[in-house]
């Protein structure tokens, strides 16, 4: 069983990197200026913001719920992260408080969906209108643009050389963080289990609750992040930041292999999807195709993402009586 | 519950009617809110209770209402359709768009266009959850964005002005029956025909059995892929008749109309005591539903409140009726020596 285990190889995220490179090789018959040092790592901005959005939906897709109310708490961030600015606050202070109240905000959706055992798609659809709304409430309907500079550092600034995106560092840390949390680490595996069986993972011991409050609160407070970051690349906070965005990173996170209905699923493939869906979206931009042809290619990658186990269940049927007969040689 | 003995059979049937009690005592509940709702209205400003006023929350509570049951229809299958606003989108506009390029266009082409397009696309969504096996959520999400895009598409920016499309397809709605908007009437007969659907006819009940037992109705020998494909058709074509009656009353129709009305039509349903963890609920109590929307929406105009607190007040209503039915579930399953897991 072990050895069987062993010889398993990552296929999906085999996949996704071919198709990644597929991308690339696309996008550069575009235009000359595709491959360039300076290009592919500025390009890779685009994605930051939803990326930390879709690290935090992961965790809590990996026990089977959801969070699509992630791009309202980050529009509470940024409008939490106008108010310091005006208030003259240094962004040490802010920031913290920042990812903290969007950290509440996970827990509240965390409550609601693992101590009162509501469905988590209704409530987060629910607080995604409430979170938005409060966003408004509390930042008016004019946009505040005026943030001091030390605001928008990790948003904006580019380091060695002015290569490097802070923010794709601060990325590519939380990742890490993310992998060696979800799949080096007890709580990590505590997350799957309940995800496969959530009665079996009760009955060993597992406290669910408590697991998945602290999921939302991960997935809250990595909104929060994401609000630093969304200061510094456009530099506004209003309650309609990041409207619409969730589409993108529920993509990426089906796409990237994680099984909707928790148990299955890993956090490189998450960020493999993420370098897909950025580098495909830089492509389309280079080649000229419009928002409303992204939006449709974006679906249809949805969907094609979520048919994928059907696929893989029909694949695994053709080729069944083969692996029996490997089995039995 | 480890001892399944006779005295546990001789209890079964007044937890039947608990259970229809708790339902009832649901719909009431939003009716009750409504009234409760109308009078704080009435009270803070006098010109809501005027019939003038009540016509127009009705009105626009109609095509809300039509929206809700569409969705209230996939609810009770225990599924979910975000892309109902990019449906309502996509059949308005291609209507318009028709009826607009060929200037004798009939009311029956009218009317039979945005719902075959409203079917096909509920249809589209239908074979990827019942067939696909995909997640509701996701496969809708993805539908939702592939609709919305095709319309943004096919339009090319454009809109098509109420002065393009025949004069009778905006007056038709706005006509009174017996000083009752046509748009209301039409509203009721549709809200009434499903609910009636759902009712009394087979195909109604195995909705409902789908929903709240799929393993069970699996055992029973229903052909819950079926039920689910329908469910969603139905939702298409109802979306469909929204569509048209929301183009019909604009006039202009753009490419972005009725987004976010996934989100509008779901609060409406969960609102009016559909659940989302299905087979509970009426058509009837998400078009309740639709109108305790349209008062607060109504209401907040009158009382001169920001537009943006409508998101929140929204919101938190999605969250305290399926709190409040969470409570609902609860009680039953004590009540019914249920265990918790």
């Amino acid at each position: 069983m072990a050895s069987r285990a062993k010889r398993q190889w990552p296929f999906w995220e085999i996949a996704l990197v071919v198709a990644i490179f597929a991308a690339g090789a696309w996008s550069s018959t575009l235009s000359p200026y595709y491959l360039s040092v300076d290009q592919l790592f500025s390009s890779t901005r685009a994605f930051i913001i939803p990326g930390l959005l879709a690290l935090g939906l992961a965790v809590v897709v990996s026990f089977g719920e959801i969070d699509i109310s992630l791009a309202s708490t980050l529009a509470v961030g940024t409008v939490a992260l106008s108010k310091f600015s005006a208030a003259g606050a240094p962004l040490s202070v802010a920031a913290p408080i920042v990812v903290l109240i969007c950290g509440v905000c996970g827990v509240f959706n965390g409550v609601l969906v693992a101590k009162w055992r509501l469905p988590s798609l209704a409530v987060t659809l629910g607080t995604m209108g409430a979170f938005r709304g409060l966003a408004f409430i509390v930042g008016s309907e004019v946009g505040y643009t005026d943030f001091n500079d030390a605001y928008s550092w990790l948003g904006s600034e580019y380091l060695f050389g002015g290569v490097v995106p802070a923010s794709l560092i601060l990325f590519a840390v939380a990742a890490i963080a993310v992998w060696f949390l979800m799949h080096r680490t007890i709580y990590g595996r505590r997350c799957f289990s309940i995800g496969l069986n959530p009665d079996a993972a009760w009955f060993a011991g597992v406290g669910v609750i408590g697991v998945k409050i602290a999921a939302y609160a991960l997935a809250g407070a990595f909104a929060g992040l994401a609000a630093i970051v969304w200061i510094g690349q456009y530099g506004s906070a209003r309650g309609d930041n990041a409207d619409g965005s969730i589409l993108f990173v529920v993509t990426a996170v089906v796409l990237g292999g994680m099984d909707i209905n928790g148990g299955r699923g890993t956090i490189s493939g998450v960020a493999l999807a993420l370098f897909l869906l950025g580098t495909i979206r830089n492509g389309m931009g280079l080649a000229n195709i419009g928002g409303p042809t992204q939006t449709v290619v974006l679906g249809l990658l949805l969907v094609g993402g979520v048919l994928r186990p059907a696929f893989a269940a029909a694949l695994a049927r053709l080729r069944r009586p083969v692996e029996s007969a490997d089995a039995g040689a | 519950m480890s001892n399944p003995s006779t005295p546990a059979l001789a209890e079964a049937a007044p937890t039947r009617n608990l259970v229809q009690f708790a339902l009832r005592l649901r719909e009431a509940g939003v009716v009750a809110f409504l009234v409760l709702l109308g009078l704080a209205f009435g009270l803070l400003n006098d010109r809501f209770l005027s019939v003038q006023n009540l016509t127009i929350v009705a009105s626009s509570a109609a095509i809300l209402a039509i929206a809700a049951c569409a969705q209230a229809v996939v609810l009770i299958t225990r599924n979910l359709d975000v892309s109902v606003g990019s449906m309502m989108g996509l059949a308005a506009y291609l209507t318009a768009d028709w009826a607009a390029n060929h200037p004798g266009v009939t009311p029956v082409e009218v009317v039979v266009i945005p719902l075959a397009i409203g079917a096909a696309l509920g249809a589209v969504n239908g074979l990827l959850v019942a067939y696909g096996k995909a997640p509701a959520l996701i496969a809708t999400l993805g539908t939702m964005s592939l609709y919305r895009g095709f319309t943004y598409i096919y339009a090319h920016g454009q809109e098509v002005t109420s002065s393009r499309v025949p004069r009778w397809m905006l007056t038709s709605v706005d006509a009174r029956i017996a000083g009752v908007p046509a748009l209301v009437l039409v509203a009721i007969a549709v809200v009434a025909a499903v609910a009636w659907f759902l009712y009394a006819y087979p195909l109604g009940r195995r909705i409902y059995a789908v929903g709240s037992n799929a393993l069970a109705a699996w055992f029973f020998g229903l052909r819950s892929e079926r039920v689910v494909f329908f469910a969603y058709t139905l939702c298409g074509l109802l979306c469909g008749v929204a569509g048209l009656l929301y183009a019909a009353r604009v006039g202009t129709v753009t490419v972005v109309l009725a987004s976010g009305w996934e989100m509008s039509s779901l609060a409406a349903a969960v609102i009016g005591g559909v659940s989302v963890s299905g087979g509970s609920g009426t058509v009837v109590g998400a078009a309740l539903g639709a109108l305790v929307l349209a008062t607060i929406d109504n209401g907040l105009v009158l009382l001169h409140v920001p537009e943006f607190w409508r998101m929140f007040i929204q919101g938190a209503a999605i969250v305290a009726a399926v709190a409040v039915d969470a409570l609902i579930a609860e009680a039953i399953r004590r009540s019914t020596g249920g265990r918790r897991r």
